[in-house]
């Protein structure tokens, strides 16, 4: 079954560069994060400088974890799924339940090893990259040389490794549960269901979220730059939660207007909700976790000018947005991989619309107003999201609970995630219109 | 019945690969030798032939769906050519499909399914005439079913429907019962041949099946890309007999 893990890998680069690509950039910046705690950890290093080290490590590092294991979850998840054909023909030809696990395993173990492994380098350059920030801001002592050890690799290669074998086991075990003969005749993916363990989960989430934002007001209150321990999370875990309420939501996305095209378009949202809930998740985590991260800097620039040295002042937010940006880069390839892998496994339904008498341009109008709804859809919860850090961090830090606002940095988070979310869906809708539909219809 | 001419082809050749000119090596591989035919309107038409004998790519060709190497495609007078988009649209208006693996929209409706060709056409929908059309192929009870909650049969009948609801010129069906049991082949078969009797539709339908065949008005049978017989009023026997000779001919041309 290795060998066989093996051959699969090499066959279908294209599939598992997403999923690769996924953990490689996740273990890279949970090692960034980790490796601020094993410096904290070394000898030689005062306790003010120490204290702050870890608050970095173990908060950012904290929302960075939060955002990697579902990033690598959601990615196994879909990797799997899409293969549903593939594993009914291995079943087909008598593959049995545990050899079949035992292969996707296999394949995510050695992607996942490899992504760690990779990210080696990386981290160990974003966790200096980041160090170096610290010192130029003056939040830790000069001296102090980065240090990246068994926090790091430990927490780098557990998360990825168990995040992935995790989410692969579960989907591996509905996929290879189902009858070879009935997942053959249809391996079209079954409506999204909000079932128990969702609804769990996603009450947890908010749970989770309230307690944060209670603790930004009550602790974080006074406490400068450290209530973005609380509030930084409140955002990622209300996205997370609302994650899990997805089916839900885009049984509701509104489409009005639009003629003909809008109308049919409306129908195929209706029966796609599986795939139109894996495509909003990201757009709510990157609308929620960016903006609120970006709001969350701006108030605490606000907040702290004047009684910091300009230069410190300064360094200080370089560092902010430093670290704001590395999770949006993480976050926004999430989407863009989401949105291909999705995209991708329509190809056969586009064709049988051309099939039908549709032109590529009206398949191109199709995607881009499901773009649009979900994207808009996405935007609504993920504002709403974001509001659950911002709200709570400025009473916190200004005492307001309305905040004075640049709204251009909403909007423009706003623009730039429909930008990335038209562009993905459509280049990808147009590599696979370029396929004649008749060639297209039978993969 | 009409003589008016519902599908024309003209030498039509479809070739291959390229010719490498480096190094003298030709991957070109001839698909269709250059095939002329006309088939009358209300007719039904089995085309047959041995694997590989360019079934598929004449009935592509002659769809629209592919594009001749060298000669011309003429449907109801008008002749195929022009853009992808153009030909697209030439396609919903004046032609219908149906395949062997059905190729209806697993998000629609059985109805929606059927009206699909019309609404991307920016037509009227007639609800009702897509419901007794609908209604004809036995599925009048299962209009807001989606399609896998229907056995093969049912689907292959709505992708019928759905075929005929433009009122189309020519018929194109390619295998439409490869993938069904004999029962519901025969329910097909007879829906098919229904709607050229009855609707006075213009039907080509590529098959393997000597029996499928058989309830055709003629077979065309085509060996190595090139049209090498006819038969009118085809029984299952006679195409089968003459299959297995086409079959032995090309193995002693082979030898």
């Amino acid at each position: 079954m290795f060998s066989l893990a093996l051959s699969s890998l090499r066959h279908r680069t294209a599939a598992f560069a997403a999923a690769f690509f996924a953990l490689f950039l996740g273990a890279a910046l949970v090692m960034t994060f980790g490796s601020l705690v094993d410096t904290a950890l070394g000898e030689g290093v005062d306790p003010a400088s120490e204290e702050t080290l870890v608050i970095m490590g173990g908060v950012v590092g904290g929302w960075s974890l939060l955002l990697v294991v579902f990033a690598v979850t959601s990615t196994a998840t879909l990797g799997v799924r899409q293969r549903a054909k593939e594993i009914a023909l291995l079943k087909s030809v008598g593959a049995l339940p545990g050899q079949l696990t035992r292969m996707i395993l296999a394949e995510v173990l050695v992607l996942a090893l490899a992504g760690a492994a990779l990210a080696v380098p990386l981290g160990m350059a974003g966790g200096s990259l980041v160090l170096g920030l610290l010192q130029d801001g003056g939040q830790i002592a000069p001296g102090i040389e980065h240090a990246f050890g068994a926090v790091a690799v430990g927490q780098g290669f557990g998360i990825t490794l168990l995040s992935a074998v995790g989410a692969s086991l579960i989907t591996a075990r509905r996929a290879v549960r189902m009858r070879a003969a009935e997942s053959l005749m249809d391996a079209t993916t079954p409506p999204a269901r909000l079932n128990g363990r969702r609804t769990a989960f996603g009450l947890l989430f908010f749970a989770g979220a309230a307690a944060q934002a209670v603790l930004t007001v009550t602790l974080g209150k006074g406490a400068g730059f450290e209530a973005q321990q609380y509030a930084g999370t409140a955002d990622i875990l209300f996205a997370l939660g609302l994650a899990c309420f997805a089916p839900v939501i885009v049984r509701g996305i509104p489409l009005p207007g639009f003629g003909t095209m809008g109308a049919l378009t409306r129908e195929t949202l209706r029966a796609r909700t599986a795939s139109l809930a894996a495509a909003l998740v990201p757009v709510v985590l990157f609308i929620g976790a960016g903006v609120g991260t970006l709001y969350m800097q701006d108030l605490d620039g606000e907040a702290s000018a004047g009684l910091m040295a300009e230069e410190g002042q300064q360094a200080v937010e370089t560092l902010n947005y430093v670290v704001t940006g590395m999770i949006a880069l993480f976050l926004c390839i999430m989407l863009i991989n989401t949105l291909v892998a999705s995209t991708t496994a329509r190809s056969r339904e586009f064709a049988q619309y051309r099939l039908a008498g549709a032109t590529t341009g009206q398949v191109q109008t199709m995607v881009a107003l499901e773009t649009l709804a979900v994207t808009a859809t996405g935007v609504l919860f993920g504002t709403l999201a974001s509001l659950v850090t911002i709200v709570p961090f400025s009473y916190a830090r200004t005492g307001s609970w309305t905040p004075d606002l640049d709204p251009s940095v909403y909007l423009t988070t706003i623009a730039f995630t429909a930008a990335v979310t038209f562009t993905a869906a459509l280049l990808t809708t147009r590599r696979s219109l370029a396929v004649p539909p008749v060639t297209a219809v039978m993969a | 019945m009409t003589n008016t001419e519902a599908l024309r082809l003209d030498e039509v050749r479809k070739v291959y690969g390229d010719a490498d000119h480096t190094d003298n090596t030709d991957n070109r591989v001839t698909a269709l030798a250059g095939i002329s035919l006309s088939l009358p309107a209300g007719t039904f038409t089995a085309v047959m032939g041995p694997s590989g004998s360019g079934k598929s790519t004449l009935l592509q060709c002659a769809a629209g769906l592919d594009r001749p190497t060298a000669g011309r495609v003429f449907v109801g007078g008008h002749e195929m050519t022009g853009s992808e988009t153009e030909l697209t649209r030439f396609r919903r208006e004046h032609i219908g499909f149906v395949f062997q693996q059905f190729n209806l929209l697993p998000s629609l409706t059985v109805l929606q399914n059927v009206t699909l060709p019309l609404r991307l056409a920016g037509k009227r929908v007639e609800e009702g005439r897509a419901a007794r059309i609908l209604e004809q192929v036995g599925l009048g009870e299962r209009l807001s079913h989606r399609p896998q909650e229907l056995s093969g049969g049912q689907q292959q009948r709505v992708a019928i429907a759905r075929a005929l609801v433009t009122s189309p010129a020519v018929v194109f069906a390619d295998e439409p019962t490869g993938a069904l049991d004999t029962r519901s082949a025969r329910a097909v078969l007879g829906l098919l041949r229904q709607a050229v009797r009855v609707h006075g539709r213009t039907l080509v339908m590529v098959t393997h099946d000597p029996v499928a065949a058989s309830y055709a008005d003629s077979v065309l049978f085509l060996a190595d890309g090139r049209l090498v017989g006819r038969m009118a009023d085809p029984t299952a026997e006679a195409v089968a007999e003459r299959l297995t000779r086409l079959g032995d001919e090309l193995v002693q041309k082979g030898a």
